[in-house]
């Protein structure tokens, strides 16, 4: 019985070192970074956009992916390392100006980027391991809408509360990373930390717990202590998501994370396959370069006389369409759910890894 | 005091209204339905587009409309995910949710259209020295009188039989011959006439409306649902009343602070599912294994 969001009896996930496996997303996630920033200006601002989106869609896959259990409260980890990063680096005249309620440490501290994203990591970790103790006792249905919970409450606080953050106001001035490389760099580590994480040891316990929860605990697997490990991991690089999305847009406030965020990043995830790092940046890339032809075309676009102009709104109604349509034809994603595979590499030494999974497959089908 | 215990039922009311909407479906089919507030939204937009044709005809478009939603939501996305877990039913219906705010903002617009639906619902009746609203009555009489409908269609009749048979063992059910497919269809018909209700009483309160018109009633109905009891009509009912009535006192007790009325709400939701993850009136069918 699958307890989660995957649909079980395949075994899916990596269980063994490959080195294409997490130097194929690598290298593609550079060349198109370095491919799309140096297009223009805007190019390269949407690119440093999209590589923030990508390190939380990668925070939800090496949490959602793993455990297969459902959880909506990334988004508030994203929003508590945004705040962190921001608040730790706007200059402390603008606070002082503008942030009137701020807390008087908080305005008076000023940092450079790269400190405040380390403590914005840490704060996020932190966050994501206190509420993760009482809610990984939970499983299925009450973990998402308890995780649902979580991103109400932080939403609602950051949103008023005025001693922590800019409350309803927009937190302004927050310094920019100076180029998409600082971000380029940083997603690179992040998938290096995911792709081990899922291969150790505890990952693929984790993922046992997925795929029976009870056989795994038999095994010795406690499953509260692999989900709140794996929930705290995930909440770090959510936290991180933040605050590169606060370097990016110079500027953050608590609605930048809220429902509109988590759908992005959640429908990125399922579309690409949620159970593979793989998956998580084919479905970012897709979903970027989607949504960027719809806002092209919603501005207006003439091919030769006809002139073509979309509604507001397309792009969300095409990405919601999009998701929807994965969900019924093709659940585990447009990448299957696979890792990072080139066929004629390594052929001997992938061929004989599908034969043992489908040999499992087969024995496993015979109880449906 | 009077006006506030009123707010408190009636809001209660409303809100289980809506949650026994969305309780309606879990049952058959364990789906937690996220576009249920874009069913209440359609009927808002049914209701003021047509309101020049006179109440009772408007009512009647509305109603209609929004269960022919519900029943094409159904055969055209819910329908394909049969074999499909609580979580990506979850997803889906967040995605179809999605879908259909963003079609709302294509045809009718993002801004909010206004209308006078029922401006009577908003005077006030007063008693000594104290007034409450007309509306808030009205809301608690339309609740009691739809849930009582409700009671009476699912414990008196052949086809209320059948969607309590699938909602405690679906299998079961199937096996001894109920047609899965007509029972949820059924129940999403009247899932979309609950939503016309609430979408009745939302705009007459409201004067307006624009495509996220349902979200916030939907995400505090989707909670009390759950919290109330996965899978039985009373604890969804029950459960919405509880949200919906804890958000009302929490507005007039906290004061100033009521800002933070939704903090306390899901804190309180939080401890609620970690004590009773299966919710408060849990059904055994519905137990998941952990």
């Amino acid at each position: 019985m699958s307890n989660g969001l995957l649909p079980s009896r395949q075994l899916i996930g990596v269980t063994r070192f490959h080195w294409q496996q997490l130097l194929g997303p690598i290298v593609v996630v550079i060349a198109v970074s370095y491919l799309t920033s140096g297009v223009s200006a805007s190019f390269s601002y949407l690119t440093e956009g999209a590589l923030a989106l990508l390190v939380m869609v990668l925070s939800l896959q090496v949490f959602i992916g793993n455990s297969g259990v459902l959880s909506f409260g990334q988004a508030a980890f994203a929003m508590v390392g945004g705040f962190a990063s921001g608040l730790l680096t706007a200059p402390v005249k603008i606070k002082e100006n503008v942030l009137d309620g701020l807390w008087e440490p908080l305005k008076a501290v000023n940092m450079g980027i790269w400190p405040s994203l380390v403590i914005a990591v840490l704060v996020g970790a932190l966050f994501a391991f206190v509420t993760g103790l009482l809610l990984m006792r939970l499983s299925g249905l009450a973990a998402g809408i308890a995780t649902f919970a979580l991103l109400m409450v932080a939403d609602n606080v950051f949103f008023n509360w005025k001693l922590i953050g800019p409350g309803p106001q927009v937190m302004p001035q927050v310094p920019k990373f100076a180029f998409v490389d600082e971000s380029i760099v940083l997603t690179v580590i992040v998938i290096i930390v995911v792709y081990f994480f899922g291969i150790s040891r505890r990952g693929r316990l984790l993922r046992a717990t997925r795929e029976d929860a009870l056989a795994a605990r038999a095994l010795g697997a406690s499953v509260w202590h692999l989900r709140v490990l794996f929930f705290t991991v995930s909440g770090g690089i959510a936290a991180l998501s933040g605050a590169m999305y606060a370097h990016h847009a110079g500027a953050v406030t608590a609605r930048d994370f809220y429902l509109g965020f988590t759908f992005t990043t959640l429908a990125m995830l399922i579309i690409g396959g949620a159970s593979s790092l793989w998956g998580a940046v084919v479905g970012t890339i897709l979903v970027t370069a989607i949504g960027q032809v719809l806002l092209v075309l919603e501005g207006g676009v003439t091919f030769g006389s006809v002139e073509v102009t979309l509604p507001n709104g397309a792009r969300g109604l095409v990405i919601a369409a999009a998701l929807v349509v994965i969900l019924i034809w093709r659940p585990k994603g447009v990448t299957g759910g696979k890792e990072f595979n080139l066929p004629f590499l390594n052929r001997k030494s992938a061929a004989a890894h599908d034969s043992h999974v489908q040999r499992t497959d087969a024995n496993m089908n015979i109880k449906p | 005091m009077i006006q506030t215990i009123l707010d408190a039922l009636s809001y209660g009311g409303l809100y289980g209204l809506a949650a026994l909407g969305i309780g309606l479906v879990f049952g058959v089919m364990r789906l937690v339905n996220f576009a249920h507030g874009e069913l209440i939204a359609i009927g808002a937009y049914l209701m003021i587009i047509t309101i020049d044709l006179g109440l009772p005809l408007s009512i009647i478009i509305a109603v209609a409309g929004t269960a022919a939603l519900a029943l094409l939501m159904e055969l055209s996305v819910f329908k394909r995910l049969r074999l499909a877990g609580p979580s990506v039913l979850l997803i889906a219906s967040f995605g179809v949710s999605i879908f259909l705010q963003r079609s709302y903002e294509i045809i009718f617009g993002a801004l909010p259209i206004s209308g006078q639906i029922a401006p009577w619902m908003s005077g006030v009746i007063e008693f000594g020295d104290t007034t409450i609203t007309r509306g808030s009555i009205l809301t608690i009489i339309l609740a009691l009188a739809l849930l009582a409908g409700m009671r009476f269609l699912v414990e008196n009749t052949t086809l209320g039989l059948q969607i309590r048979a699938a909602s405690s063992d679906f299998q079961t059910a199937r096996l001894l011959g109920v047609r899965s497919n007509y029972v949820i269809g059924t129940a999403f018909v009247f899932s979309g006439v609950l939503a016309a209700a609430v979408a009745f009483v939302l705009v007459t309160q409201r004067g307006s409306v624009d495509p996220l018109f349902g979200v916030n009633i939907t995400i505090l109905a989707l909670v009390g649902t759950v919290i109330g009891g996965l899978g039985s009509l009373q604890g969804a009912a029950l459960g919405g009343f509880a949200v919906g009535a804890t958000i009302s006192l929490l507005n007039s007790f906290l004061g100033n602070y009521r800002v933070y009325s939704y903090t306390w709400l899901f804190i309180l939701v939080i401890i609620v599912l970690l004590i009773r993850p299966s919710g408060l009136i849990s059904n055994k069918a519905f137990k998941e294994r952990a």
